[in-house]
């Protein structure tokens, strides 16, 4: 069977059809699918957008690699994640991710799994945009293995080890822009 | 030799710019491109600690030795979904 492949960072609405054309498996008793969407708020604080950026080539490449190294941990046939970047409004899908397995306990630790590292490992980059005007980048998970300062915190979920950003006294942001950033320097 | 840098995420509003130049000495590491980077600020070198550095499509340690013309990139903490 001929799976059509697709980008997995996109620039574009998300398509679950367009993830689920081809891949249907008559081995398959289970189809596990996660969208994460746009909320309004975070920290109580209103969010208008979101902007994500990635290095899309090397980050298309990530995605596959941990797409394959979660089908071979939990054996599931078919796993796959695409992530969206650009501007995305309340409500739109972020992120989807595909897990088709024979069974559903597999199915839905594969999910998990697969949408953990993407979140984590995968270098996409998330600046929230509130209704007061300031902006700001969400803290994220440190992925250079010869970092000098791979300080750790708690702000998100953990089942897994990595490394995380420093970061100042928001839990969760760094860099708030509604002032403007240090200009740059020659 | 110039190396060029490709900013993401925080480090491209703290360099003010997608795309930065700087030069180094023949045989530079990653490391020198960064040591030369963080003179760009405190705050820029605070990020620069936790970048991992990517060269094409490969991640690479600070002790990778560049060539000129190579075009590295910045890629500080991650946060997608």
């Amino acid at each position: 069977m001929n799976t059509p492949d697709f980008l997995r960072i996109q620039d574009a609405p998300l398509s679950l059809d367009t993830m689920l054309a081809g891949n249907a498996r008559e081995d398959c008793g289970a189809l596990a699918i996660f969208s994460g969407t746009v909320r309004n708020h975070h920290d109580s604080k209103p969010v208008t957008h979101l902007i994500y950026t990635a290095h899309a080539s090397l980050g298309d490449k990530m995605i596959r690699a941990i797409e394959q190294e979660m089908r071979d941990k939990y054996h599931v046939p078919v796993c796959q994640v695409v992530h969206r970047i650009g501007q995305l409004g309340i409500g739109e899908s972020a992120i989807i991710a595909v897990v088709r397995a024979p069974h559903r306990a597999e199915a839905f630790a594969a999910l998990k799994a697969v949408v953990d590292a993407v979140k984590h490992r995968v270098p996409i980059w998330k600046e929230e945009f509130y209704s007061d005007g300031t902006h700001a980048f969400v803290t994220g998970c440190c992925i250079a293995e010869d970092a000098e300062e791979p300080h750790a915190h708690d702000d998100h979920d953990h089942s897994h080890h990595h490394r995380h950003a420093r970061e100042g006294g928001h839990p969760e942001t760094v860099q708030t822009a509604g002032s403007g950033f240090p200009p740059s320097r020659k | 030799m110039e190396i060029s840098v490709q900013c993401y995420g925080v480090t491209r509003r703290l360099a003010g710019a997608d795309f930065v130049t700087v030069s180094v000495d023949a045989g530079a590491t990653v490391a020198d491109v960064l040591n030369a980077l963080a003179q760009r600020g405190d705050d820029f070198a605070q990020v620069l600690k936790q970048c991992a550095i990517a060269l094409g499509d490969e991640l690479v340690r600070r002790t990778h030795r560049l060539k000129s013309g190579d075009e590295i990139a910045l890629l500080p903490p991650v946060a997608g979904g």
